[in-house]
């Protein structure tokens, strides 16, 4: 019997294309990218697709946001059209500190399509640890925010090294760290169990490679864990099924794609 | 609902020079647990290996599936050095061996691929319509483009991903050359296939899975909700590779 026709999330999925439970999509974009073509990555099109497998929220950082060539205000806007699926994170440029000012300043404007942070320190080439981001990481720490950080393993503005340093520093910060520091898993580990509890690993890139998720399973348990896509970047059917083809337990599943979220941040947030 | 034929173009097996993996059990026993039919394999760390070791590994695995399941790729060199056999015998053992492919590492074998160095053996291979399996072309686009534009006619099977999308690169292939398949391993672009399937016909697109370094799950889920049609899925999934393997003079 394959995996596709025991009783489990994985029959499910297969045979309807629909998933029974939430799946809450904790990193995606939007809006064109330098570096790839994307013919999905506004916000219609990218619902349509979300909605085909039945994903409960995708929360976003808009790329021109993020390139600081278009306000947060005008994001949330794209959420307002979208109530029922899309959620923002608050795009941190360190090169325009002004906006980040005044975006946390209006937080609660944002709420409750703004459900946190999103940094991008590779990208804009701060270190996460350089003063640029000092005021926003107050912020979030001071109201036990989200922050999705963008890390990559050997990276230097994002790397173990730095994110260790940095979730040692503030406590009650919810930290989400996009593609687990991918290939720095020891240090992916440490920034879970040497930080306060207010740590978890986000796994965009990593759903799909073949033993990756049990190793984090293994690591830092299922519990920490949170699904992600990058979205429109990858595919949620792709991403879903390393989920299912990962070899944990189907309560490690139903932790990653929904249960730790709704600890977090509630259900249907 | 009727089973859907999963045919493997992208696998790799056996140990190499870089570590321990899968070899013909543990890749059936994982074909088995996803419900993959058949699969078209190659050594692992393949660029590291002789293309001779290269060869000789991929026959003695596939020879020891008694199933029958799996079908070998097998390399090529420059034919002035004459270290494989000439085309029309090099071909002969192709079949004897359950080969059914052939593949080239022009930068780890240390030679330049080109009419001068593989015209014979090509110009051969394009006329039989033997699958030439062109892996990595993610960030080695120069090569696969100067390779294609020397030998237009060959059956050529381009890998299509390392997880990023790769449709600048790799669609104005698909568009100007007929004889050329895109393999879908890495390619995790939302609705990709489908797009693809649309513009240039799902007869040229093939399902691989990257094993061992990518699962089975997430490229089976993907491909069978692209968002196309059942028969279209199902040609992806195995039909077009089949046909191909099948169609081949060897
Ligand atoms: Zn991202």
């Amino acid at each position: 019997m394959t995996i596709w026709q025991q009783e489990t999330l994985a029959r499910q999925l297969w045979t309807t294309g629909k998933s029974p439970i939430p799946i809450y999509d904790m990193h995606g974009h939007m809006g064109d990218s330098q570096a790839i073509y994307h013919k999905r990555c506004q916000a219609e099109e990218m619902v349509k697709h979300l909605k085909r497998i039945g994903v409960t929220r995708l929360v976003f950082s808009h790329m021109d946001a993020l390139a600081g060539i278009m306000r947060n205000a005008e994001v949330l806007e794209i959420c307002k059209r979208y109530p029922d699926i899309l959620r923002m994170y608050i795009a941190i440029n360190p090169h325009h500190p002004e906006y980040i000012k005044e975006d946390l300043a209006a937080f609660k404007k944002f709420q409750p399509y703004a459900v946190g942070l999103k940094f991008l320190p590779a990208y804009h080439k701060v270190a996460v640890t350089a003063p640029a981001y000092e005021y926003a990481l107050k912020f979030a720490d001071e109201h036990a925010l989200p922050v999705l950080f963008h890390t990559w393993g050997n990276i230097p503005e994002n790397n173990g090294k730095v994110m260790l340093e940095t979730v040692q520093k503030y406590s009650r910060l919810k930290f989400f760290i996009a593609h687990c520091i991918y290939g720095e898993w020891d240090y992916a580990e440490r920034c879970v169990k040497e930080s306060n509890g207010n740590v978890w690993l986000e796994l965009t890139a990593i759903p799909g490679v073949r033993g990756l998720v049990e190793k984090l399973v293994g690591q830092v348990g299922s519990e920490r864990l949170l699904f992600g896509t990058d979205m429109p970047w990858f595919d949620e059917y792709q991403a879903v099924g390393g989920i299912l083809a990962a070899r944990i337990s189907e309560e490690d599943r139903h932790n990653i794609l929904y249960r730790n979220v709704e600890n977090i941040l509630g259900r249907n947030f | 609902m009727e089973e859907m034929f999963f045919f493997d173009a992208n696998c790799r097996i056996g140990n190499g020079p870089f570590g321990v993996h899968p070899g013909v059990d543990g890749l059936l026993a994982e074909m088995d647990i996803f419900g993959i039919d058949k699969a078209l394999v190659r050594c692992n760390d393949a660029d590291q290996l002789s293309a001779q070791a290269f060869n000789r590994e991929i026959s003695r695995m596939v020879k020891s599936d008694l199933s029958g399941r799996l079908t070998g790729v097998w390399c090529i060199l420059p034919e002035q050095c004459p270290e494989l056999p000439p085309p029309e015998e090099f071909f002969a053992q192709m079949r004897t061996n359950r080969i059914g492919a052939i593949t080239l590492f022009p930068k780890a074998h240390g030679f330049m691929a080109s009419k001068l160095s593989l015209g014979k053996i090509l110009g051969e291979a394009a006329e039989r319509k033997i699958p030439v399996m062109l892996y990595n072309c993610y960030r080695n686009e120069e090569f696969v483009y100067n390779f294609l534009a020397e030998f237009p006619n060959l059956t050529a099977i381009l890998n299509a991903g390392n997880k990023w999308g790769t449709d600048r690169t790799l669609r104005p292939l698909l568009e100007h050359y007929e004889n050329v398949y895109l393999e879908t391993s890495g390619y995790w672009v939302p609705e990709g296939i489908r797009d693809l399937a649309e513009i240039y016909g799902a007869e040229r697109l093939i399902y691989g899975s990257g094993f061992p370094t990518f699962d089975y799950g997430s490229s089976m889920l993907q491909l069978k909700y692209s968002g196309l049609p059942d028969d279209a899925v199902r040609k992806i999934a195995g039909g077009n590779l089949q046909n191909l393997l099948k169609g081949c003079d060897l």
